[in-house]
């Protein structure tokens, strides 16, 4: 329950903060985008049903931070995110035993990836709407870098995460997937 | 996969198509509500932000004064240090004066407004301004700096508006060379690997004549954004292409330094 809480609560802390942090020269101006990995902690951590509440949420702030509208031209509109930590989130539940028994490792790799997968498609839509599409050194650093950041960043969340205590005291404990 | 979470799953897969469905101006009204809800937060971060970035120049000078003045004594860092800060507030005076006195010379209504934050994605030059429609900005208005042109509101709320940078690619303005009938649109690029990128402005004659150097400005055509006559950028290269020619354009705004801009509400 606490555990939850947080993650619904760090999850808008964090897209507000991402957008005091410069971008990272050494990574070709690439961002620091941690709302996936924080994602990927509550998609192996939380209930199927809890999960997709964080997914629906996190898709809809995500959307809003970053709803990109010109004249009458949205560029990847509102929803888009939330069908993505959805079907995120669907996949991840399965690998929920092997993060419970510890394997921290699983949700670094989550996060890496769910982080260059949000940043491909992200890409792919935005070189459909604009009718073009090319590839250089640049591009790749900016799907690149973000999510080797996430992945380095990922036992931080994961070590900050399980420090906070799963529910309030007197209550019963966790509440996701069982063996 | 249990029948109910199976449910659960289309539920919410359908709550994504809904708001999918929505049209640019719900989307437009919605993000205009978060950024209403968020305007503290918002507000705190940039507040926070900008302490750091003071407390970050203070540590570098020091740094610096370390370095070059190790023999110094304590009573000459205080000064040295004293002296710092009143050559800090000297340039944020001169810095002000400076915006004060384009904003009485300029032929436009202006809005004086500071940067807030900066887009966090990877594919989009915006950045957040502490004005919105509270201070009369509106959708669709230029935002400039005494330097030149920096970009257009897009979604304006109460307290903040974001502003779509010209180094956008999105962000395409009618531009005229300076000296010559060349005209085309400018327009940034879709990826850079810096703050302050260049601009590229295309559909001009491929035999142009363009040096280096030249200025470049708004067209101003009618029914635009941008009225003319403001200063986008100094050509730095021009390219003939196959059908057209292309010129690169250094920007004239200083885009990695943004902190007081221009709401442009109309003529005076």
């Amino acid at each position: 329950m606490i555990r939850g809480i947080a993650l619904f609560a760090s999850i808008y802390l964090v897209l507000v903060a991402q957008e005091f942090i410069p971008p990272l020269p050494f990574l070709g101006g690439a961002h620091l985008i941690l709302v996936p990995v924080l994602f990927c902690y509550g998609a192996l951590w939380l209930s199927f049903p809890v999960m997709l509440g964080l997914a629906l949420f996190t898709g809809l702030l995500s959307d809003l931070a970053f709803l990109h509208v010109v004249g009458d031209r949205v560029e990847i509109g509102l929803g888009w995110s939330m069908l993505f930590y959805v079907l995120l989130g669907t996949a991840l539940q399965p690998l929920q035993p092997l993060f419970r028994e510890g394997r921290w490792e699983v949700h670094c790799l989550a996060a890496g990836a769910a982080t260059l997968s949000l940043l491909l498609l992200q890409y792919i839509m935005v070189c459909l709407r604009r009718g073009s599409f090319f590839f250089d050194w640049t591009v790749f650093w900016h799907l690149a870098g973000p999510s080797v950041l996430a992945l380095l960043l990922a036992p931080v969340v994961y070590l900050f995460f399980s420090l906070l205590p799963a529910s309030a005291p007197g209550r019963r404990r966790g509440g996701g997937l069982t063996r | 996969m249990k029948k109910l979470h199976l449910i659960l799953l289309g539920a919410a897969v359908l709550i994504a198509v809904v708001f999918l469905s929505f049209s640019s101006e719900r989307m437009r009204s919605w993000q205009s509500g978060y950024l209403r809800v968020s305007s503290p937060a918002l507000q705190a971060g940039s507040a926070i932000s900008g302490q750091v970035a003071k407390l970050q120049k203070g540590l570098k000078t020091l740094d610096q004064l370390e370095e070059e003045n190790a023999v110094l004594t304590a009573q000459n860092n205080e000064l040295r240090a004293a002296s710092q800060l009143s050559g800090d507030l000297a340039s944020e005076n001169q810095r002000l004066r400076s915006a004060l006195d384009y904003r009485e010379r300029s032929a436009f209504k202006l809005l004086p407004a500071q940067i807030m934050s900066r887009d966090a994605s990877s594919w989009w030059n915006t950045v957040k301004i502490n004005r919105g429609f509270a201070a009369s900005v509106d959708a669709a208005q230029p935002v400039l700096t005494a330097d030149g042109l920096v970009g257009r509101t897009t979604t304006v709320s109460k307290d903040i508006s974001i502003i779509l940078l010209l180094t956008d690619e999105n962000c395409q303005v009618a531009a005229r060379v300076e000296g010559t009938n060349e005209q085309g649109i400018l327009s940034g690029q879709r990826v850079t690997g810096n703050a302050s990128p260049e601009l590229v402005l295309n559909f001009l004659n491929r035999d142009a004549n363009l040096q280096p150097g030249m200025k470049v400005f708004t067209a101003g055509v009618s029914g635009a954004v941008f009225p003319a006559g403001i200063l986008l950028g100094v050509i730095k290269e021009f390219r003939a292409r196959e059908l057209d020619g292309q010129a690169i354009v250094e920007p004239a705004a200083d885009f990695a330094r943004l902190e007081d801009v221009f709401v442009v509400l109309g003529s005076k």
